[in-house]
């Protein structure tokens, strides 16, 4: 029923850009086929940005049913999963703004003067550490959590993650440079905590 | 401080050469750069840790359940659109109707799709089908050239759109019995190569 998600699995590129074309012509069979070979990463999106496997899947669902009634909409320009996940940021967006979660208040912290953190021993222990990062993880706002989501999940290019969440390139580099920074300080702390 | 200007080290590039997404040019930069200095390549020591933890962590996607999710959505999405209709072709009779009609109108057809379905109207003959043949148009054709290409063969869809684009035609005054009219008409079909994509008897 569930299952594990391994990150860019099933990529096939063409595959998916023939089963959106198909989508486009009303098969419902192709939609199928997209979901089970996307759905995971789609949704291993969603939920690391909600933290919640119920929201999770209503955006899921939303976003299959938008790649459903608009697949024609999909002009070539980027990958099919960029796309698909630029749809699923808007959805994660809409869903925040509906449970009274106000993402923009929460992207202030970009604005914060960020100092350089050196990478210590603790910050190298500490990101072997899957308990570790995942709790540093949760800490970051949702801004930040999403370009590394991008980034370390998906693989995507900064110019891909622009893309996804419709912001300038130097955005998505400064973002990067705070969340791993922020990683950096929570892992040290957490090493200093043992 | 260091001597070192942080201008000097790629940082902002790092998390990318990690990920393998940078372009030629950026990588060869980057590991240049890393080859002398040992900072940044702790850097990427941290960055790729961090990479490897991300993708290791398990995520329970819906999988089937979602699935059946959607598929009750796009059912009930698709019977709110038809109006409940029973039929999913709710003109294919109306349209078979008005086409054994329009034939004996001097041989003029009157492509006349009627709004609401036509109840009760059934097609004259139980196995009425005379020449059908499946075509299928350009994604850019108007609806006015389709119109054309289907007025100038007295053709008269009865079904499709299937997944695949496929319209089932029937060239309505067609002899069965008459292959050269039948080729005419797929000729003057395939002529209109802007509009029919393709063409083929059934």
């Amino acid at each position: 029923m569930s299952r594990a998600v391994t990150p860019a699995e099933g990529e096939g590129g063409p595959a998916l850009d023939a089963l959106l074309a198909a989508i486009a012509d009303g098969s419902e069979r192709a939609l199928e086929d997209f979901y089970r070979a996307s759905h995971a990463r789609i949704y291993a999106f969603a939920l690391k940005r909600l933290g919640d496997p119920v929201a999770a899947a209503e955006v899921l669902n939303e976003v299959m049913l938008e790649i459903w009634r608009h697949a024609a909409r999909f002009e070539g320009r980027s990958r099919v999963m960029t796309w698909v996940l630029g749809i699923a940021h808007h959805k994660v967006l809409d869903l925040m703004r509906r449970r009274g979660r106000d993402a923009a208040h929460e992207a202030i912290d970009d604005s914060l003067a960020d100092e350089d953190t050196p990478t210590s021993f603790a910050v190298l222990a500490g990101a072997d550490d899957a308990v570790a990062v995942r709790r540093c993880l949760e800490g970051l706002s949702d801004a930040h959590r999403a370009v590394v989501h991008l980034a370390f999940f998906e693989d995507a290019s900064y110019a891909e993650i622009a893309d996804i969440v419709a912001c300038p390139l130097g955005t998505v580099k400064t973002r990067m440079m705070h969340a791993k920074n922020a990683l950096k300080r929570c892992l040290e702390s957490l090493g200093a905590g043992n | 401080m260091n001597e070192e200007s942080t201008q000097t080290h790629p940082d902002e590039l790092l998390p990318w050469y990690v990920n393998g997404s940078l372009d030629e040019d950026e990588r060869a930069r980057v590991e240049a750069h890393l080859a002398g200095c040992e900072r940044c390549r702790t850097e990427v020591e941290y960055l790729s840790s961090l990479r490897e933890q991300v993708r290791a962590d398990e995520v329970a996607a819906p999988g089937e359940l979602g699935l059946r999710r959607l598929r009750r959505d796009i059912r009930a999405e698709r019977s709110r659109q038809s109006g409940g209709a029973a039929r999913r072709h709710w003109w294919t009779p109306a349209l078979a109707a008005a086409a054994v009609l329009v034939i004996t109108i001097q041989g003029v057809m009157l492509m006349n799709m009627p709004p609401e379905p036509v109840v009760g109207i059934q097609p004259l003959g139980a196995d009425y089908e005379g020449v059908v043949v499946q075509v299928r148009f350009h994604p850019t054709a108007t609806e006015a050239r389709i119109r054309e290409a289907l007025q100038s063969v007295n053709g008269v869809i009865v079904d499709g759109p299937g997944a695949l684009g496929i319209y089932r035609i029937r060239l309505v005054g067609v002899d069965k019995a008459r292959p050269e009219a039948v080729s005419a008409a797929i000729e003057r079909l395939r002529a209109r190569s802007e509009v029919v994509a393709h063409v083929a008897g059934e």
